[in-house]
This record gives structure tokens, sequence and C-alpha cells, in this order.
């Protein structure tokens, strides 16, 4: 890190490309190209393993390579976080969560390499993302449940003289929700990696004594790793609890 | 904070993330994913044909082992059953050869019996008429009558 320079410069956005679309500005930025390379990754990960399966009965071709497993470790993830979620009905949902859990979990951990961009530490994206969620489980409870969706915010066995009280609070923490979920995200993002920068500050003004926050930044890497994993599972599980939440009501 | 100082950059954000999230989507639900749990049902099945056939060899190899214990048992009684009729004709068969052999030894006493008799009547018959003879030798000796004449 030069001198003087912010912590927070390394959220800054630098246009690649400049491009202009009737107007607005889609410029290619660093954040779009983490984005590509995050999205690629996914794709050759988890579809070029499998390109070449064949359709034999002998079990040699059943055992799977090593980066099948790999693969099929995120798949069954995935797939049991949603079985235990939703149920059976969570199946139709499975190719959302995946996408979601996949695009957090390996945009926050690609964030992890140095000089690169982790464009999950963006609040337009984090809120875009959860903004997606919210809006299509709304959708969702409408479709299943039409009018009587809104029987969501009356909580079941209540005294009636309750319900003025506790039916603007479930209507605000519902609406909430978008909020809860894109800030977590951001704010995970950001205070690790500013973290991260400041303790890296102190690594060359402290000279030989920098050997300490050296360690430390060592340390918390491997927790902001786990952190990147946590919070795309935490996103990913309060996706399924929202979907699981449209389905069922109560 | 550039997150919420660059906010000319927030169209072009929310384009590329709509454009490689649909991306990411669309394949994913449409080739990878059905090509994994294609991979993983094919297993699924193979492991699942390969159980209910061990229960079918395991309910087989039950069957031939109470065949084979039903058949021990049967030879087994077979068996014992042929070492009791052989034991029956043998201990029969000995009994008759015996007593056989006890009327024959009966039969030969007897008949050696009757020779012995027979042979002690002719030698004294033989030892009488010798003495005779030489009786009537003597006396002729003595007598001077011929042989012939003399009549004992």
């Amino acid at each position: 890190m030069a001198k003087g320079e912010s912590p927070l410069k390394q959220f800054e956005i630098q246009p690649i490309v400049d491009i202009n679309f009737l107007g607005f500005d889609i410029s290619f930025t660093n954040s779009a190209l983490w984005m590509t390379i995050t999205t690629a990754f996914i794709l050759i990960f988890f579809t070029v393993p499998f390109l070449k399966a064949k359709k034999t009965n002998s079990v040699s071709d059943l055992y799977p390579t090593r980066m099948q497993v790999a693969a099929e470790l995120g798949f069954n993830f995935i797939n049991s976080l949603l079985a235990d979620t939703v149920g059976k009905e969570g199946k139709k949902y499975f190719p959302l969560v995946f996408t979601l859990f996949m695009f957090i979990l390996f945009g926050n951990l690609f964030g992890m390499i140095p000089y690169s961009f982790t464009f999950t530490s963006h609040i337009i994206v984090t809120l875009a993302l959860a903004m997606g969620v919210f809006i299509f489980v709304t959708v969702l409870g409408f479709v299943k449940h039409g009018v009587k969706f809104f029987s969501f915010f009356v909580i079941p066995g209540l005294p009636v003289y309750m319900l003025p009280l506790l039916i603007p609070i479930e209507i605000i923490s519902y609406l909430s929700r978008p909020i809860s979920l894109s800030v977590r995200l951001f704010a995970n993002m950001l205070a690790g990696h500013t973290l991260l920068k400041v303790f890296a500050g102190f690594v060359s003004a402290l000279g030989f004594f920098g050997i300490l926050p050296l360690v430390f930044i060592i340390a918390l890497t491997g927790l902001e790793i786990l952190i990147a994993f946590l919070q795309a599972y935490v996103f990913a599980i309060l996706t399924c609890l929202y979907i699981n939440d449209a389905l069922h009501l109560h | 904070m550039p997150q919420l100082e660059q906010v000319e950059f927030f169209i072009s954000q929310l384009f590329w993330l709509g454009v490689f999230f649909v991306i990411l989507f669309t394949v994913l639900t449409y080739i990878t994913l059905p090509k994994i749990r294609a991979f993983l049902n094919q297993r699924d099945d193979f492991v699942k044909s390969h159980i209910s056939k061990q229960d079918e060899l395991i309910k087989k190899a039950e069957s031939i082992i109470e065949n084979y214990e039903a058949k021990v048992t049967e030879a087994k009684n077979q068996a014992s059953q042929i070492i009791n009729d052989a034991k029956d004709k043998a201990l029969k068969e000995s009994e008759d050869l015996i007593k056989a052999s006890e009327e024959k030894i009966q039969h030969e006493i007897k008949q050696t019996e009757e020779r012995v008799a027979k042979e002690k009547d002719t030698a004294i018959s033989e030892l009488n008429d010798q003495l005779k003879d030489s009786a009537a030798n003597f006396l002729s000796k003595v007598t001077n009558i011929e042989k012939g004449n003399i009549n004992l």
C-alpha cells in the first residue's frame, strides 16, 4: 500500500472499457471483470468434469474423478440445505439457490486474492441480489396463496387485541429482509477487507516489529476465508427460509 | 466510501451483475445441474440395482442352504436305515450259517456213528467167521474129520 492511500481504495471501481448504451454508462469495470471470472470459473468448475460422462454400467465408469467429487460436494451441499429447510417442494428452486450461493461464495473467495476486486463488497450488488430474492419470494407467495398470503403477517394463536401492534411489526420485519440480507454480506466483506488493509499498513510502518501485524494478517486471512464461506451460506440459507415462508406461510 | 460515492457506476454494476447472474443461472439450470443430477442418479441407480440383486442372491443362497440341509438329513436317515438293514441282514445270515453248520455237523456225527457201528458189526462177524474157520481147522486136524464135515 502506497503511503497515504486509504484502506478503502481497494473498493474503488475503475472502468476498463468505457461503454455507453442509450445514454447509460455501462462501462466494463474491474467489478464486472471479477464477475466474469467468477461466472466463468463456476461454469467451468461444475460443467467440465461431467462433459465426458459416459452412459455405461460398469463399476469403473461410476467412480467419480477428483473434480467430479469436488463438484458433487457443492451440489449435495445445496441439495441437503434445501431439503432440510424447504423439503421436497424445494427442488424446483434448487438452481436459484445454487446460483446465488456459488456466485456469492466465489465472489467472496476471489476477493481474497491480492490485487483482485470483491464485487460483493459493494452495497449496490448485494442489495440487487437481496432485492431479487425478496421480489422473487413475494411473487412466489402471492402466486401460491393469492390474497391469503397477507395472513403471513398475522401470527396464529394470538389474542385479537395484540394484532394492531404486531401486524405492523411483522410487515416492517418482512420489508427489512432485503436490507438485512444485503447489508450483512456487504458489511462483512467491507469490514474484513478494510481490516486486512489497515493491518497491512502497520506491517511497513512498524519496521522489524511489523512481523506481529503480519502474523495477525495471516490468521485474519484464514478467518476471512471462513467468513467468505459463512456469508455465502447465510445468504443461501436465508433465501431457503424465505422460500419456505412463501410456500408454507407459517 | 467508494461504495456510496461512485454513484456513476451503479448502473454499470447492476447491468453486469444482471448479465452474469442470468448467464450463470441459465447455463447452470439447463446444462450443468441436469448433467450432475444425471450422473448422481446413474450411480444411485447402479448402487440400488446392486443392492436389490444382492438381496435376491442372499435369498437364493438361503434357499440353497435349506435345500442342502434337507438333503443332508435325508441322506443321514437313509444311511442309518441302510446300516440297520445291513446289520439285521448280517445277523440273520450268520445265524443261518451257524444253524446250517450245526445241522451239518450233527448229520455228519450221526453218519459217522452209523458207519462206526456198521464197521464194528462187520468186524465182529468177520472175527466170528475167522474163529469158526480156525476152530474147524483145529478140529479137523485133531479129529481127522474132513473140514467140510465139521459143523460148528
